[in-house]
């Protein structure tokens, strides 16, 4: 039989809240160390214990990292998804399951491995023996795949850090995963593992742990928060290394952390810490952000320096907690009533998540209003390679606050919302100086920031914001090309579908198709973006939705005469995108075309 | 020469910082003219001056509503924050954080802080912050023009309408309840008492909350209101007399006739003394607090002075456990790791 090695994906079908994670994280960390191009989706209920839950290990030396098309293994423990995981199998599909799940195989068409897996688990421990059943599967991909021993040990090892017990423990099962299955089995499918030489090193992380060390090396000195799914392991990720990064030999801090009473609160936080001349931020979901909007309106009307990180989930409304999307586009960019515009940072890779964790705050302080993260499920909750954080390769940008009465007593005249610069973007004197002390307001102001309803004072403070964010387009992160010398179709996309792109290019130029890439890393869009509108013959706008929110957004900015064009395809289910059904979508957008 | 006597030199008082009271003045009031609010700037004004405050130490927060539109009307050389409806304590909490040296001044109203803002002012009480937070309480809303609020006593009848059938809350019962540490009410027209009970206030380590009834002149001054000038007067019992000696005073013993006093001592070193009337009330125990407040309520009176205090609890700034600096101060590079930290953890991800 002809192998196939590095180029499958693994289903792994269990129920939440019985440690699979680990024995998951074990087998994908064992194939990092190989250096097999890995990718892990944990597919996870909003549930504590029970539910079920899918991870999906997807190997490939092309470097792919969406979850795939189709399973080629599948590994079954789960009886409640049972039938439908063993359904949804193409023909020759390899099939690992539990045989004390009391659950029959009833697929003829596939390659059967049963596994007593809770009895052995029990051999071991009859105690845990729910969890030691996790890694005996571990044991018998390992045998199955030709996983080396010393790697898998080294994850083990890495998985319970110096816990030595639970080491032996997990080796133990390991090795009875892999004799039952060579003892009991001959191996009857394709699928191999190859090791790989590793070029650069690299390690897994998440992308909410990059963005907490880039908000901390960015100089966070408050985090107020309320927990929220998939954004908490940010804030946690913040705490978590405050001891180590932001705290003095007396064990005191120059970060405050307050969990807040809500969101509207932890909003309400991040503005007082502005306000006050500090560098405050929250993390949170869509839902969170639905519940800011007053604040955040509030914070660009009097121009607060505050920073929000919005995790991205499945909406509408409470949606699927668990799942990924890249829906809150809209709402971040125009966030809160009456007319406003937000500065919106969309990292795509977990280098990015860290570089925009600090950038977030010198754009700030340096545009006076809120800036937001715009990260999700995908990016923020699962592991992706990195080969390391680059430090800032510049000093901290406070802005234009005036901290010393030297500097402000030269100011011809000083006003609060005065655009001495004409670049809309005012100075600002901090609470207790005594420098200009000025009651700040969400209400109309005038450019003393005093209470004003003239027609003139409002109109000119609404065209100098929009002309303050308007400047911020060229300064923002810019897009990232990949463009092909025919300049045929572009595809213009955004954040952790980067992830996803080249597996869906690959399949296009299968077609004969050949595409350009743009990604789009903040809004307002850098006028890179237009121009590449303009090279292109069409453009598509690529995204993890349903209504084609960033397309929303470039036809109400583009001109008129590069509208048409522009298309939008916008697919989301909830899953992390796979390639096969993006590609499709866009084919049949540019058949529509030609017919 | 100009045979125009010389005018004879004003005497101006000085506080103890040499500023006069002109220092801690702000803008001109644009509440209707009787306005309880403005009698309580003004005390807000003079109890800043006497304890001398520096005038650009203080942070004047507050929300949205009549109430909340004063810090426009004292103490003109302090930074303010007019937020959103309800919401200043959050605010508040995240200016403080990151400046922990200022003095904190919110004024709140009753739509304000029993309504739309009663969770923030509940977890604001939790938290302990230090911060004076003044409830100026007349029973309606007066920007939308007189609908009842959340405090408005069961019976009393505003200007337009029919009488309040709903149940008020008492937002000194509710803090009393929360644990907060500093709990008093007064009235707008109790310059004296209002006057020790903020001094007090701003020499507390920890939340301070004052309930004052500030009369609705235009929606609910009224003789079958319970919150007219009239009815307060009428009505109020006055726990103690309230003193306050700032702690660059001595303290004097005085005689008080036919009666006691209790001197508490406050954070910065000043006192407040307590005299009492006719029967001793003891502020450091929250059932005499609240039987003294469930009493008035029975007789639809309205009970004053200094409710509860508790000076054994650690406010916001010990529990978050900053560094002694303001963090507004502290410099770049101390917030920002070094680079050979960013190493650091890159090699500890490696491994």
């Amino acid at each position: 039989m002809e192998t196939i090695a590095n180029d499958f994906t693994i289903n792994i079908a269990t129920a939440n809240g019985t440690g699979s994670q680990s024995a998951n994280l074990i087998l994908l960390q064992s194939l990092f160390e190989m250096g097999v191009p890995v990718s892990g989706k944990n597919m996870f209920p909003s549930n504590i214990s029970g539910l079920p839950t899918w991870y999906i290990v997807r190997l490939s030396d092309r470097g792919y990292q969406a979850p795939g098309n189709r399973t080629h293994i599948q590994v079954l423990l789960n009886p409640a998804t049972w039938h439908e995981d063993l359904e949804s199998l193409e023909p020759g599909s390899v099939v690992i399951w539990n045989e004390n799940a009391k659950m029959e195989m009833t697929r003829d068409d596939v390659v059967s491995y049963p596994i007593p897996m809770s009895a052995l688990a029990r051999k071991i421990n009859p105690k845990i023996a729910k969890l030691v059943t996790n890694i005996i599967y571990v044991g018998v991909l390992a045998e199955m795949l030709g996983i080396d021993q010393a790697e898998l040990e080294s994850a083990v090892a890495k998985q319970f850090k110096g816990k030595t017990s639970a080491i032996e423990l997990n080796i133990t099962a390991l090795g009875l995963g892999r004799d039952y299955f060579k003892d009991n089995h001959s191996k009857s499918d394709p699928y191999v593992v190859e090791k790989r030489a590793i070029e650069k090193p690299q390690f897994f992380i998440e992308g909410n742990e990059a963005v907490a060390l880039g908000c901390l090396f960015g100089g966070v000195q408050l985090l107020s928060w309320y927990p929220i799914t998939p954004s908490s392991s940010l804030a946690e990720g913040i705490i978590n290394y405050i001891p180590q990064l932001r705290t003095d030999d007396d064990g005191n801090t120059t970060c405050a952390v307050v969990q807040a009473e809500d969101e509207l609160a932890a909003a309400g936080m991040v503005l007082g810490a502005g306000w006050a001349g500090g560098r405050g931020m929250t993390a949170t979901s869509g839902p969170g952000i639905s519940l800011m909007q007053e604040f955040i309106g509030l914070g660009y009307f009097a121009e607060i320096p505050s920073v929000f990180w919005d995790v991205n989930r499945v909406g509408p409304s409470t949606g699927l907690p668990t799942r990924t999307q890249q829906s809150d586009i809209t709402m971040l960019y125009e966030g809160s009533h009456g007319d406003t515009q937000h500065i919106v940072l969309i990292p795509g890779t977990v280098e990015e998540c860290f570089e925009f964790g600090w950038r977030a705050f010198d754009y700030a302080e340096r545009f006076q209003t809120p800036i937001f993260g715009l990260s999700d499920l995908d990016l923020g909750m699962n592991r992706w390679a990195c080969e390391g954080f680059e430090y800032p390769d510049q000093d901290m940008d406070r802005g234009k606050v005036v901290r010393d009465r030297d500097v402000f007593e030269a100011f011809e005249e000083f006003g609060r919302y005065l655009d001495v610069d004409g670049d809309g973007i005012p100075y600002r004197t901090l609470p207790g100086s005594g420098m200009d002390p000025i009651l700040y307001r969400g209400t109309g102001h005038n450019s003393k920031g005093v209470y004003s309803e003239k027609p003139h004072d409002y109109y000119e403070l609404m065209q100098r914001l929009k002309r303050k964010i308007e400047g911020a387009r060229d300064i923002l992160p810019a897009p990232l090309l990949r463009e092909e010398t025919e300049c045929e179709i572009g595809i213009i996309y955004l954040g952790s579908m980067e992830n996803t792109i080249q597996e869906i290019d690959d399949i296009l130029e299968a077609t004969g198709i050949k595409v350009s890439q743009c990604r789009v890393r903040a809004l307002p869009m850098h006028s890179e973006v237009e121009n590449f509108i303009s090279r292109h013959k069409m453009t598509i706008v690529l995204e993890i939705n349903r209504d084609g929110q960033l397309y929303g957004i470039l036809r109400k900015e583009l001109p008129n005469h590069l509208i048409t064009k522009v298309r939008s395809v916008a697919y989301s289910d909830g899953v992390p995108p796979r390639a096969g059904i993006y590609a499709e979508r866009i084919l049949e957008t540019l058949k529509e075309e030609v017919e | 020469m100009s045979d125009t006597p010389e005018r004879p030199a004003r005497a101006i008082k000085l506080n103890v910082l040499n500023e006069p009271k002109d220092s801690y003045t702000g803008g001109k009031s644009s509440l209707c003219p009787g306005c309880g609010h403005d009698q309580i700037s003004s005390v807000i004004i003079n109890a800043a001056w006497e304890n001398g405050i520096e005038p650009h130490r203080v942070a004047k927060m507050s929300g949205i509503g009549c109430s909340s539109k004063t810090p426009a009307y004292y103490l003109g050389q302090s930074h303010g924050f007019n937020t959103v409806h309800g919401r200043m304590p959050s605010v508040t909490t995240g200016a403080y954080t990151i400046n922990k040296d200022l003095l904190y001044i919110g004024v709140s109203g009753d739509g304000d802080s029993a309504s739309i803002g009663i969770g923030q002012l509940i977890h604001a009480i939790r938290r302990n912050m230090d911060m004076v937070y003044i409830i100026e309480n007349n029973g309606v809303y007066g920007l939308t023009k007189g609908q009842y609020s959340a405090t408005a006593d069961i019976g009393s009848k505003k200007k337009k309408g029919t009488p309040n059938k709903t149940q008020p809350i008492d937002l000194c019962a509710l803090a009393i309840n929360l644990g907060c540490t500093f709990v008093a009410r007064s009235f707008s027209g109790s310059k004296k008492q209002l006057g020790s009970l903020i001094k007090a206030a701003m020499s507390h380590k920890g939340f301070a909350l004052i309930d004052v009834i500030s009369p609705c002149v235009t929606f609910n001054n009224n003789d079958e209101s319970m919150r007219s000038y009239g009815y307060v007067k009428e009505n109020e019992i006055t726990l103690h007399m309230t003193d306050y000696i700032p702690h660059f005073n001595p303290v004097e013993e005085i005689d008080v006739p036919g009666g006691h006093y209790r001197d508490i001592t406050l954070h910065d070193g000043s006192t407040i003394r307590l005299e009492t009337i006719s029967a001793e009330h003891d502020p450091e125990s929250a059932i005499a607090a609240l039987t003294a407040l469930h009493a008035a309520e029975v007789d639809k009176k309205h009970v004053t002075g200094l409710l509860y205090f508790d000076n054994t609890k650690p406010s916001l700034a010990e529990d978050l456990g900053l560094v002694d600096m303001p963090l507004v101060d502290v410099p770049d590079h101390v917030l920002r790791p070094g680079k050979d930290t960013l190493d650091k953890i890159n090699a500890a991800l490696h491994n």
